[in-house]
């Protein structure tokens, strides 16, 4: 039995990433009822706007903040300009009109920075850990922690403030929220911000982890969604233990032999599982 | 708002001659429409070999091809408001299939063709089956993840090419390409046969659209309550889009293949099916002119693009900015537009000819 | 006929429709009852939408509750909605036919019975109009055209009046009456318009808070006093 440790540990890295893209996407989804295919895009452009940064000699704090920052404001602006055009049509609509968005981000990415796969080098790379005979750089000691304090973040929001109280709201009915006086249009923006800085994490993340190319990126939602599935789309908890069982499956299907060519199927594979376990008890669209 | 007719409800007989007439009316228009359809392949067909050069033809081959899957895709979003993310997947299934059949058997191009659409049509709707017991969003998270998944396995596995066993590789020889059909070896003649069936393909999806098929998926469209109180199969008649939708692709897939010769594991990413779906929206999905164009816009626009020096990604910079606005506002998409300037040219022009 | 025996129909705490005993035998009954008594619940499981707790339900003898929802509309169970279910891109002609396509018919025939069940609700003019072309009164008469088509045996009519002018509603009327002769289906009508009760149905049901209120012919249904307190008011 080859020793699965490394595996997992490292497995934990990605986990860690489709989980809090995950809860990016199940927040957003359930306080504005929008599935945003555009996630991915959002934090592909925000990692190639660090690695200008970096490229340019800028300090790596500020390099991380600029790329969080430019995912929430073209979030927010997605969510106040174009969202509301499409307020009245069903979901699944709203969530085609995030993919238009995306491919316009996406086209946007490639064509200022070209398509080429480069590597996102930052300077916490540099040092690492020793954890169990995995060496996990500085950088993904970060990433596990920022995942970590940010999905609790998210928890307690939700739980414990009255924004999160309001999001919650709107999850629920958002016609009766609004004729409750919840300013659906304030906790909207709340919602795509806080989901823009998630995808913004998660972009500067997968881009070190994985490499930086906008397509592979753009389309590592995909994963995300996954994540996602396995939280029905409604539970947060279950989409990180979903997100994180995801990337260490991944991971640990290295060993096996015959397999280790298809793992990076394992996201969809598992997705799919626990769709057919689940059947028509979703009440989606 | 006066009753339209007086005539008691009683009255008998029923006087049908004007009902007569307004019947034969409709089904002049539907048989015009339909040969209006015939006729621009036609035209398309004679034209395109002729006007294009080699590069072009092959391009047009491929883009007519794709027309062949997007008009599944738009059957299945116009006919019944079912996002499919899957349906490039399943183009590469057929893809697949007629490569094996082809370089395994030698038999004819054509059984090749309907073997790829029929396994594709299959597939199509078994991995469609239990998605349609669930609703539309779902539906479109179901088939990206079946189009994530079908990435990985043929990235892997990847394109027949002439090899023995299951999956046909060569190792280490030469590459053999699709034969082609024996009355269409030439590039020109072989998008005439393209051409071809697309029109046998969308002239099969009107012939669904106006008949039983097309009335009970207007039925299911309208609304859950509709089409149960009219009796109607609804997991039968989504089944047998999602089938049809399959069988599209995997001709298309067959297409593609024939026409390029060998297909690219790594060119079927999910990412192919997310652009399918979009340019098919972009190009119309109420009418089979949107196939066409979403074809075009697939495989024809880039390559204007890169004959006039254009970066390719402003070009879906501006595809996603078309599939917004055809959401937003122009949801018959560009066919929807270029027929209703049509419309009006003509309005104008018969207005101004009458006395 | 229709057998309603001990039908109780619960939504969660909601009882909608509690111990429910009726005989419905004539050609038109009438179903009235003041906003949430349970008339639409009753009609929503005679057409299969809704499933009661307990009871049966016998239509000309078959057990209708064993039956699913497309095997009632086989059956010959037809109903129309509070909001018309007309289809916009398709017209009158096809809206009609598309029911026809999903209940036993002769292919031959099936011309001649659009045809015939068009010009019996006056819509002949207008067969080949696009649904969305199509007024509130053509609408609801296309509803009425397709509960008519092919063999039916029970038709379902929820507030088929709502919105229509005096006139149309005459209009209506006649038809409903003369659905005996034209198909011989039995017709049960909810509506507020006491005055279509009145002029087409000979018995009528009322509902109260999901119970029976009173059943028997319709002039007398309503010169009971319960009813009238219950649903028409009483002057204090």
């Amino acid at each position: 039995m080859p020793d699965l440790l490394p595996f997992v540990i490292s497995g934990l890295g990605v986990g860690a990433v489709y989980a809090l893209s995950g809860v990016g996407l199940v927040v957003l989804y359930r306080s504005s009822g929008v599935l945003n295919f555009a996630f991915g895009a959002l934090g592909a452009l925000g990692a190639y706007v660090a690695w200008s940064m970096l490229e340019s000699g800028w300090p790596q704090a500020l390099a991380w903040a600029a790329s969080v920052a430019v995912a929430m404001v073209l979030s927010l602006a997605y969510g106040r300009l174009i969202a509301p055009h499409l307020a009245q049509r069903n979901p699944t609509i709203r969530g085609i009109g995030t993919l238009g968005f995306a491919l316009v981000v996406l086209g946007f990415t490639e064509w200022f920075w070209g398509e080429q796969p480069r590597r996102l080098v930052l300077p916490t790379d540099a040092g690492a850990l020793e954890l169990a005979d995995v060496r996990l750089t500085y950088t993904r000691v970060i990433g596990l922690a920022l995942a970590v304090a940010m999905m609790a973040g998210i928890g307690l929001l939700l739980a414990r403030t009255r924004v999160g109280l309001k999001m919650r709201a709107l999850a629920n009915d958002r016609d009766l929220s609004a004729l409750l006086g919840i300013r659906v249009l304030q906790v909207d923006t709340v919602a795509w911000v806080l989901s823009g800085a998630f995808a913004g994490v998660c972009g500067l993340l997968l881009a070190n982890i994985v490499r930086l190319q906008a397509t592979l990126l753009t389309f590592m939602v995909i994963p995300a969604f996954a994540a996602a599935i396995i939280g029905r789309l409604e539970s947060l908890p279950a989409t990180v233990v979903g997100g994180i069982l995801i990337g260490v499956l991944e991971a640990v299907a290295i060993v096996v032999p015959g397999l280790a060519s298809f793992r990076s199927a394992t996201p969809f594979l598992v997705a799919l599982l626990m769709i057919a376990f689940h059947q028509s008890n979703t009440r989606v669209a | 708002m006066t009753p339209i007719s007086i005539a008691s409800p009683m009255a008998i007989p029923p006087s049908i001659d004007a009902l007569q007439i307004a019947l034969d009316r409709v089904r002049r228009e539907r048989l015009r429409s339909l040969l209006v359809m015939l006729g621009t392949l036609l035209v398309l067909g004679t034209m395109l070999p002729w006007l294009a050069n080699a590069y072009w033809t092959k391009t047009f081959s491929s883009a007519l091809a794709l027309s062949v899957a997007a008009a599944g895709v738009g059957l299945l979003y116009g006919q019944l408001g079912l996002v499919s993310l899957c349906q490039f997947a399943l183009l590469g299934v057929g893809g697949w299939v007629a490569l094996r059949i082809s370089h395994g058997s030698g038999l004819p191009f054509e059984l090749c063709v309907l073997a790829a659409g029929l396994v594709s049509a299959l597939v199509g709707m078994l991995a469609g089956l239990p998605a349609l017991r669930l609703k539309g969003l779902y539906l479109a998270l179901v088939t990206l993840m079946l189009a994530g998944g079908f990435q990985v396995v043929i990235t892997v596995v990847g394109f027949p090419d002439g090899g023995p066993g299951w999956l046909g590789r060569v190792e280490g020889g030469e590459r053999l390409l699709m034969a082609r059909p024996a009355v269409a070896t030439s590039d020109s003649a072989y998008l005439r046969y393209v051409v071809l069936w697309l029109a046998a393909v969308l002239a099969l999806i009107e012939l669904h659209r106006r008949t039983r098929a097309g009335r009970s998926w207007a039925l299911i469209r309208r609304g859950e309550a509709a089409a149960l109180g009219a009796g109607v199969n609804v997991l039968l008649y989504q089944t047998w889009a999602f089938a049809l939708a399959g069988f599209c692709a995997g001709v298309g897939g067959a297409l593609l293949a024939g026409g390029v010769g060998q297909l690219d594991g790594r060119a079927f990413g999910a990412s192919e099916s997310v652009m399918l779906f979009a340019l098919s929206v972009v190009g119309g999905v109420y009418h089979w002119l949107g196939a066409i164009i979403a074809g075009l816009l697939l495989r024809a626009v880039p390559a204007l693009l890169t004959d006039f020096n254009v970066n390719g990604f402003l070009a879906m910079v501006f595809f996603g900015a078309a599939l917004l606005h055809a959401l937003i506002t122009a949801q018959e998409g560009v066919a929807g537009q270029v027929l209703s300037l049509l419309h009006r040219v003509r309005a104008r022009w018969t207005a101004g000819s009458a006395p | 006929m229709i057998v309603i025996s001990n039908l109780t129909v619960q939504f969660g705490g909601v009882k909608a429709l509690t111990q429910l005993d009726a005989v419905l035998d004539h050609p038109v009954c009438g179903l009235i009852g003041p906003n949430g008594a349970g008339k639409t619940t009753l009609v929503n499981v005679l057409s299969g939408l809704v499933q009661p707790r307990t009871g049966h339900i016998a239509v000309d003898g078959t057990d209708l509750l064993a039956l699913t929802p497309t095997q009632r509309v086989r059956f010959g169970l037809r109903r129309s909605f509070q909001t018309e279910q007309v289809v916009e891109d398709l017209d009158v002609w096809s809206n009609v036919l598309a029911m026809l396509d999903h209940v036993p018919h002769e292919r031959a025939g099936a011309k001649a019975e659009v045809g015939r069940v068009i010009d019996y609700v006056g819509l002949a003019p207008v067969a080949t109009v696009l649904g969305a072309r199509l007024n509130l009164f053509q609408r609801r008469m296309v509803e009425v055209a397709k509960a008519l088509v092919g063999a039916p045996r029970l038709l379902l009519f929820d507030e088929p009046g709502a919105g229509l002018t005096e006139q149309e509603a005459v209009f209506l009327r006649r038809a409903l009456l003369g659905i005996q002769d034209f198909c011989g289906a039995q017709v049960l009508l909810i509506d507020h318009d006491v005055d279509l009760i009145k002029a087409t149905c000979t018995q009528t049901l009322v509902l109260d808070f999901g119970q029976r209120l009173a059943l028997g012919p319709t002039q007398q249904v309503l010169e009971d006093p319960a009813v009238r307190r219950a649903y028409l008011g009483t002057e204090e």
